[in-house]
């Protein structure tokens, strides 16, 4: 009980850190915000339910008035903006992640990179997509064509999702709920 | 933690959270419906209601619009490209009035209140298992760590660099994320040394 | 004074199939004592055991004849823990909501336990942390922090894991008088024998069973000649496991 409240509440304050902490470079070069890979680590990590909730608490505390989304933005505004669609996605993205990663047997850096680019690539695109459509007045395909130049990114950070994960399963198997 | 609740208190801070959060879900609405001179009305209107607030309290509003802009050019270039510059305005003017009174509700309500109706909102949940004092202690929990664990990594990249000529990249994920896994077994065995989670 | 006290009968624990604590019987009832032993000799584990956070593989843990692991709530007024780093224990944002989680956990209502909180506070004349925000105070303060959260709770017995490791030297002697002053029983671990210098009782832990267990002069005296002697080998090659 206790260790399953910690980690979904350490996870959540992952996402939010590895939003706030100076643009690292993932790969040489290119700075991108590591917040999405801290949702999609939160389900192939902790598995479905808990990552889902450790996300819900993330938005939550967003929704609230924090600070905690990349750049430092929070607020009830964003609810309402062109991100809207993504922050409601944001806990269904882990869910489907940790689900395809607790059910299929394969390889944990197989099935983490499955879970990461569907839930973290095609359900949050869902997700995100018809939100940018009703926020800024566009058709679906053209809201699609706006988040086309993230998806480089997104794919780059599946496969750092998928790393890190199997590397955990090496490196401390009883940490991985999400295989637990 | 900072919040993004304004130190400079208005009118607006009196009010109760729930008849804030209701004229968001009223305004933003209507907001889709409106057309032209009503539509630059209700632009008036959030301007006005951010204006009231002073200066101070302005221009921290208007600092919070900013994450706007890259889709403001973004839709402006795409109706130029499509011919109809002139487009703009609505789907800018709904947008900014949306968001503009949702961010002056968030400047406007003590972090606290808005927790206490979320947890008012969640309190079916409690059939389900999520008790509203579980939730409260999630809440402290993510505030208290979210500065301890920025500054884990910032050691975490220290030490990276006082071995090595490269910037860390990708590289300081695996310890970041094994140290959160340890502080989670650690910080759970803290909580039941003193009651458990309740 | 039968169900006094904690006492472990037989006690062995293992993690993962491997073995941490073995063979252990104590029965302790002295006002002051001190758990000595290298790193990775089982220390932390014991304190574990003792304070019910983890039951035992083998053997029977009775605090105040009461099985520590089942009766949580009961433990709450039986034992209280100093972890190591006070990081991990600090739960909340501010002092004043630290301070007073352990008092609604012992049932008080919230405005209760923030009132005695600012009481607590007020008695060791640091009212003015109660609104301060725990990642804004220094080592020596977090430390003590945790002690207050738990004193705050009066238990019967205070389990200390190397409370004096990160401290510097006036905060140890702070701390130290602190603790001086306490009419609970105290227990202190750590792997520095200066640390438990005055105990009544003190036990050496070595590959998680108990080498030596009396009095602190004879004790710590074969513990420190043994500590010396290893430190002078230059082999500290082999792999534990």
């Amino acid at each position: 009980m206790e260790r399953n409240l910690t980690h979904i509440a350490l996870f959540a304050a992952l996402i939010a850190v590895l939003g706030l902490i100076p643009k690292i470079d993932l790969i040489s070069g290119v700075p991108i915000t590591a917040q999405s890979l801290g949702i999609m680590l939160c389900g192939t990590v902790l598995g479905a339910k808990r990552g889902f909730l450790a996300v819900v608490l993330f938005v939550v505390l967003v929704a609230a008035g924090l600070p905690l989304l990349s750049g430092g933005r929070g607020g009830i505004g964003l609810f309402v903006g062109p991100s809207a669609g993504y922050l409601i996605g944001f806990p269904v993205a882990a869910f489907v992640a940790g689900f395809v990663v607790e059910r299929w047997q394969v390889r944990v850096g197989v099935a983490a990179l499955a879970g990461a680019v569907l839930g973290g690539i095609v359900v949050l695109y869902a997700f995100g997509i018809p939100g940018m459509a009703l926020t800024l007045g566009k058709s679906l395909p053209e809201a699609a064509l706006l988040a086309t130049p993230f998806l480089a990114g997104d794919v780059i950070k599946a496969v750092l999702a998928a790393l890190v994960t199997q590397a955990i399963a090496q490196a401390r198997p009883g940490a991985l709920l999400s295989r637990g | 933690m900072l919040t993004l609740t304004s130190p400079v208190r208005i009118w607006a801070h009196s009010l109760s959270a729930w008849v804030k959060l209701g004229a968001i879900c009223v305004f933003t609405l209507a907001l889709m419906q409106l057309e032209g001179g009503w539509l630059a009305g209700a632009v008036a209107l959030v301007l006005a209601l951010a204006a009231s607030g002073g200066r101070v309290f302005f221009a921290q509003w208007l600092k919070m619009l900013r994450p706007l802009w890259p889709f403001v050019a973004l839709v402006a270039l795409w109706q130029v490209w499509l011919g109809a510059p002139w487009a703009t305005f609505p789907i800018i003017a709904r947008l900014g009035a949306a968001v503009g009174l949702a961010n002056a509700v968030t400047m406007t309500t003590e972090l606290a209140e808005i927790l206490a109706l979320l947890t008012r909102l969640a309190r079916p949940l409690a059939r389900l298992g999520l008790k509203p004092q579980v939730l409260a202690l999630c809440v402290a929990l993510v505030i208290r760590f979210v500065p301890v664990m920025l500054l884990r990594y910032a050691q975490i990249a220290l030490a990276f660099r006082a071995r090595s000529p490269r910037r860390p990249g990708w590289r300081i994920l695996m310890p970041v994320l094994l140290a959160t896994l340890d502080d989670a077994d650690r910080v759970a065995e803290a909580l039941r040394a003193r009651g458990g989670a309740g | 004074m039968a169900a006094s006290g904690i006492e472990l009968r037989g006690v062995a624990y293992a993690m993962a199939g491997k073995a941490i604590l073995s063979d252990i019987d104590l029965h302790l009832t002295e006002a002051r004592i001190g758990i000595v032993g290298r790193n990775g000799s089982g220390k932390t584990s014991l304190m574990r055991v003792m304070a019910g956070l983890v039951a035992p593989s083998v053997g029977t843990v009775l605090v105040a004849g009461q099985d520590p692991a089942r009766n949580r709530k009961a433990m709450l007024t039986e034992v209280g823990i100093l972890f190591q780093n006070p990081d991990h224990q600090i739960l909340f944002p501010t002092v004043g909501e630290e301070l007073a989680f352990g008092l609604t956990q012992m049932g008080q209502t919230d405005k209760e336990a923030r009132a005695q909180a600012r009481h607590l506070l007020a008695e060791v004349d640091r009212a003015h942390w109660e609104g301060a925000a725990t990642h804004t105070l220094s080592q020596g303060q977090r430390q003590y922090l945790c002690l207050l959260s738990i004193l705050a709770m009066q238990p019967a017995t205070l389990l200390l894991d190397e409370p004096f490791a990160a401290l510097d030297l006036p905060s140890q002697a702070r701390l130290r008088r602190r603790l001086a002053g306490l009419a609970q029983q105290i227990i202190t671990i750590s792997h520095d024998p200066a640390a438990v210098v005055g105990a009544d009782r003190v036990i050496w832990l070595d590959g998680g069973r108990v080498v030596q267990d009396g009095p602190p002069d004879h004790v710590l005296g074969v513990f420190t000649d043994e500590m010396a002697r290893i430190g002078g080998l230059d082999a500290d090659a082999d792999l534990s496991g």
